[in-house]
């Protein structure tokens, strides 16, 4: 029952480690965390799998939303921030839909990505997107296949967007400045390189 | 009975929907069916327990002059009053009916084998058809019916059964084997979901049964022996010794005044001391002593297995003359119509199952302990402490599922069915009574399926308590803390978990009380593979028991909560009043009947007969058999023995027997 194995060697320590889940693992401030950024009854999940069943991420990827959500009951901070799989939700909701016990898991994934980005934890295609977004307005810019389709369909080339109005680009600019996005997405860009 | 009249009798052969007709050949048996000797009719239904069915039947009798009638369906247990009655109707005795059963006994279990099923229900219409030829006017006896009733336990499953008997003017012995009323409720502190108190529910209903005039109430009483029948059952009572007086009985032996009053005075002066049970010994009582300061009836009980016999309580009690050391046990004969059986439940002994560490580590308690640990009637004043140290517990894990659902031959295979609730209840007491508390409920599922239930599951969900989806493997404590390590795997999260806790409450499975089998038994009540009490169908009469006369409520039929067993208490009342208030029952007329000229006067019948339904008296100047007739059940013990043949069984007489096996022996062939 002695969690600390005294090898007296770090390396050794870490690799020996048990995969108990105990007590006091349980961040009671985690789960208060979520439910306040993601305004949702987090805590109430009875971990029925609805939402997994909805999730179109679910059988292509290893994506299982309801772990996340058990994770968030049991206040399991490190082990839902630093699980990659937290940023294979494509926020469609149909797991908000349907969830019996009316909570939004899907808020629930974007609180504790939210938390996660505050400690740097975000994968390198998100912060690319960022860097997309605050220079075209868009996190998928449009592109000639698209200007083609848009044209044989009788619409214009560009979409009524920062793509036909880039003087708005700017406000754009200013409101992710505002946030600090672009830098903090530079940086840790910058630091993985 | 009509002599010698040549048999005519009319087959009819029931499709039940597809029950039947899906794997029999009803037609062809039909066909068959009027092949066979003594056969002048043979038809098919759809139903024939329908209305249009017994019709058929009845207008069949008149139109062929029939003398005799068998119907191929289903088990007798379902439809054999249907078909006797339908049998009256057409103008005959209803004995003369014979059914075969070609849906229990043949379609529903040679379900894919059409060929072999019908030429089996052949079969069973041709030894039903050479009965039927055989079968006699009977005439069902009656007998009047005690106007009295009697419920053995006085758990709220009793107690309710004796208010409903009472109140409906029926005189009611409630008998109970504790000293007093109240049984397993009386230790709750708060019942689910509503969180009532339960003392507070409970005591109103305790001080109506020792008001009623109508409920004879007799406390530390024990059913002794049980003879009769339906209507007249002859009851012994064994009244331990209590070693108090109530002040009726003072009374009755000329001490005016006097009797116990429940003053107490005698348990300040007894120098013994033992653990108090109502209080699973967690709290000390006298050898003189009461359960509690809410007892029915308000009298003290000497237990006489610890008393030193020394006298300075009877010096207390002085001139109320209440204490009698030398007190022995009484014996009390009432006659009552029906009986109630309620003798509810014990927790199973969870300490067989030794990877939980109940009563080798301190910590580990049940729940019905902790019950008493946060009442505050109990033995710490509603003060909920670890038993190793006295200190409050912040992490208390409920183990579910503690020796339920367990088919290793150690705990029991069903499930308690109120487990789940209390232990969320229990997580509510301690997050309601100590801040900064956490439970944790380990369980396999949560089944919170009745009114306001599943509603209560999300508020105690939603005041904090921790659900962990994993049966705990097992407990472990530190030797230094007396803190408990409690593993099991968290299933959802497909990791193994250790949580260290202050206090682990057991949710115990359940199990009939000590003495059940023995009250079981000596009314002739039949016990499930699980050992509880059997009813007599599990759906369409869960009061009733194969023994007529005598119903069930509450645990001791299966594990239920408080709204289950007090309307189940309701049911059995309601139930054992019917033949009271009709003042007399009908009994199937399948008696035995002694052939005196055969009859040598050996009396070995006597002896053999499991009723005491028999006896030799004196006619003409020879000993011969005379039945009771109310006594005889129609078993056949003594017609099978008889060295003479002296004793024809009506219903199942030799002749008809025999016929039904050359019936199926010779293919039908006379």
């Amino acid at each position: 029952m002695a969690r600390e194995k005294n090898y007296g060697n770090p390396s050794l320590e870490g690799k020996l480690k048990d995969r108990y889940y105990y007590s006091d693992d349980t961040n009671r401030d985690f789960t208060q965390e979520v439910e306040k950024i993601g305004r949702t009854i987090a805590h109430m999940c009875y971990q029925c799998g609805t939402c997994t069943g909805s999730c179109p991420s679910a059988p292509r990827s290893s994506y299982r939303i309801r772990l996340f959500m058990r994770r968030a009951v049991l206040g399991l901070e490190e082990e839902a921030l630093t699980d990659p799989d937290l940023w294979l939700c494509t926020t469609c909701y149909s797991c908000t839909d349907r969830c019996p016990r009316d909570i939004a898991p899907t808020d629930v994934i974007m609180a504790m990505r939210n938390l996660a980005a505050r400690r740097d934890i975000v994968p390198r295609n998100f912060l690319k997107t960022v860097q997309a977004i605050y220079k075209t307005g868009h996190g998928v810019p449009n592109n000639d296949v698209n200007r083609a389709a848009r044209v044989k369909l009788g619409m214009d080339a560009e979409p009524p967007t920062t793509c036909g109005f880039p003087e708005y680009i700017e406000g754009i600019k200013a409101i992710i400045d505002h946030y600090g996005l672009k830098d903090r997405a530079d940086r840790i860009l910058s630091e993985g390189e | 009975m009509a002599e010698k009249k040549e048999a005519r009798i009319g087959v009819f052969v029931c499709h039940c929907g597809t029950n039947i007709a899906g794997s029999i050949d009803v037609e062809a048996v039909k066909e068959y069916a009027k092949t066979l000797p003594n056969v002048v009719h043979a038809d098919d239904y759809q139903y024939v327990c329908s209305t249009p069915g017994q019709t058929m039947i009845a207008d069949a009798i008149k139109e062929h002059n029939l003398t005799g009638t068998v119907v191929a369906a289903c088990s007798p247990r379902l439809h054999e009053p249907t078909f006797r009655m339908a049998t009256k109707v057409g103008g005959l005795n209803p004995f003369r009916f014979e059914m075969a059963n070609i849906r229990e006994q043949n379609s529903w279990v040679h379900m894919h084998d059409r060929e072999g099923a019908t030429e089996k229900a052949k079969d069973s219409v041709r030894i039903a058809v050479a009965k039927a030829s055989l079968l006699e006017d009977l005439i069902p006896k009656s007998v009047p019916v005690e106007k009295a009733a009697m419920v053995v336990g006085a758990g709220v499953a009793g107690m309710q059964a004796a208010l409903d008997l009472a109140n409906a003017g029926i005189k009611t012995y409630l008998i109970e084997r504790s000293p007093t009323i109240g049984g397993r409720m009386s230790q709750l502190d708060k019942t689910f979901p509503t969180l009532d108190c339960s003392q507070c529910i409970l005591t109103p209903k305790m001080v109506d049964v020792g008001r009623n005039t109508n409920i004879e109430l007799m406390t530390y009483t024990e059913v002794e022996e049980v003879e009769g029948y339906i209507g007249n059952f002859e009851i012994t009572l064994r009244k331990k010794a209590r070693g108090v007086l109530s002040p009726d009985e003072a009374e009755a032996k000329g001490i005016v005044g006097g009797g116990c009053n429940g003053c107490g005075d005698c348990v300040d002066v007894c120098p013994v001391i033992k653990g108090n049970e109502f209080e699973f010994e967690m709290a000390p009582r006298k050898a003189v002593y009461i359960y509690h300061p809410q007892v029915v009836p308000n009298l003290y009980t000497v237990d006489f297995n610890t008393c030193i016999k020394c006298g300075l309580c009877v010096e207390a009690c002085g001139d109320k003359k209440a204490i009698d050391l030398e007190m022995v046990d009484e014996f009390v004969k009432v006659k009552v119509g029906t009986a109630i059986l309620a003798t509810g439940y014990d927790l199973f002994p969870i300490e067989n199952k030794t990877e939980w560490g109940y009563k080798k580590y301190e910590n580990v308690i049940t729940g019905l302990e902790f019950e008493r640990l946060i009442c505050a009637s109990g033995p710490t004043g509603g003060h909920l402490i670890r038993p190793s140290d006295g200190e409050t517990p912040k992490k208390v894990a409920f183990v579910l599922c503690a020796g339920s659902r367990d088919n290793t031959g150690v705990g029991k295979p069903y499930c308690s069915r109120f487990c789940c609730m209390y232990s969320l209840k229990h997580a509510h007491q301690i997050i309601e009574k100590i801040p900064g508390a956490q439970p944790y409920i380990l369980y396999m599922d949560i089944r919170s399926f009745g009114k306001m239930y599943e509603e209560f599951y999300y508020r105690i969900q939603d005041e904090g308590a921790k659900f962990i989806r994993g049966r705990v493997a097992n407990i472990l404590e530190d030797a230094t803390t007396k803190n408990l390590h409690v593993f099991a795997e968290d299933t959802l999260l497909q990791r193994p978990i250790d949580l260290e806790v202050d206090l682990v409450v057991l949710a115990s499975a359940v199990q009939p009380t000590a003495g059940a089998d023995t009250v079981r038994k000596l009314f002739g009540v039949s016990c499930s593979q699980d050992g509880w009490m059997l009813e007599a169908h599990p759906k369409l009469n869960p009061c009733g028991t194969t023994t007529a006369g005598v119903f069930l409520a509450g645990v001791c039929q299966g594990p239920k909560d408080i709204p289950d067993t007090v309307a189940q208490a309701e049911g059995a009342a309601s139930a054992a009043s019917i033949p009271i208030h009709r003042g007399e029952v009908e009994l199937e007329p399948y008696f035995a009947q002694c052939v005196e000229e055969k009859c040598a006067g050996c009396g070995m019948c006597v002896n053999l007969c499991p009723y005491s339904a028999l006896a030799l008296v004196e006619k003409e100047g020879r000993q011969v058999m005379q039945v009771t007739e109310a006594k005889c059940k129609g078993c056949g013990t003594c017609g099978g023995f008889c060295p003479g043949g002296a004793i024809r069984m009506q219903h199942f007489t030799t002749p008809q027997i025999v016929a039904q096996i050359d019936a199926f022996l010779l293919g039908g062939e006379q």
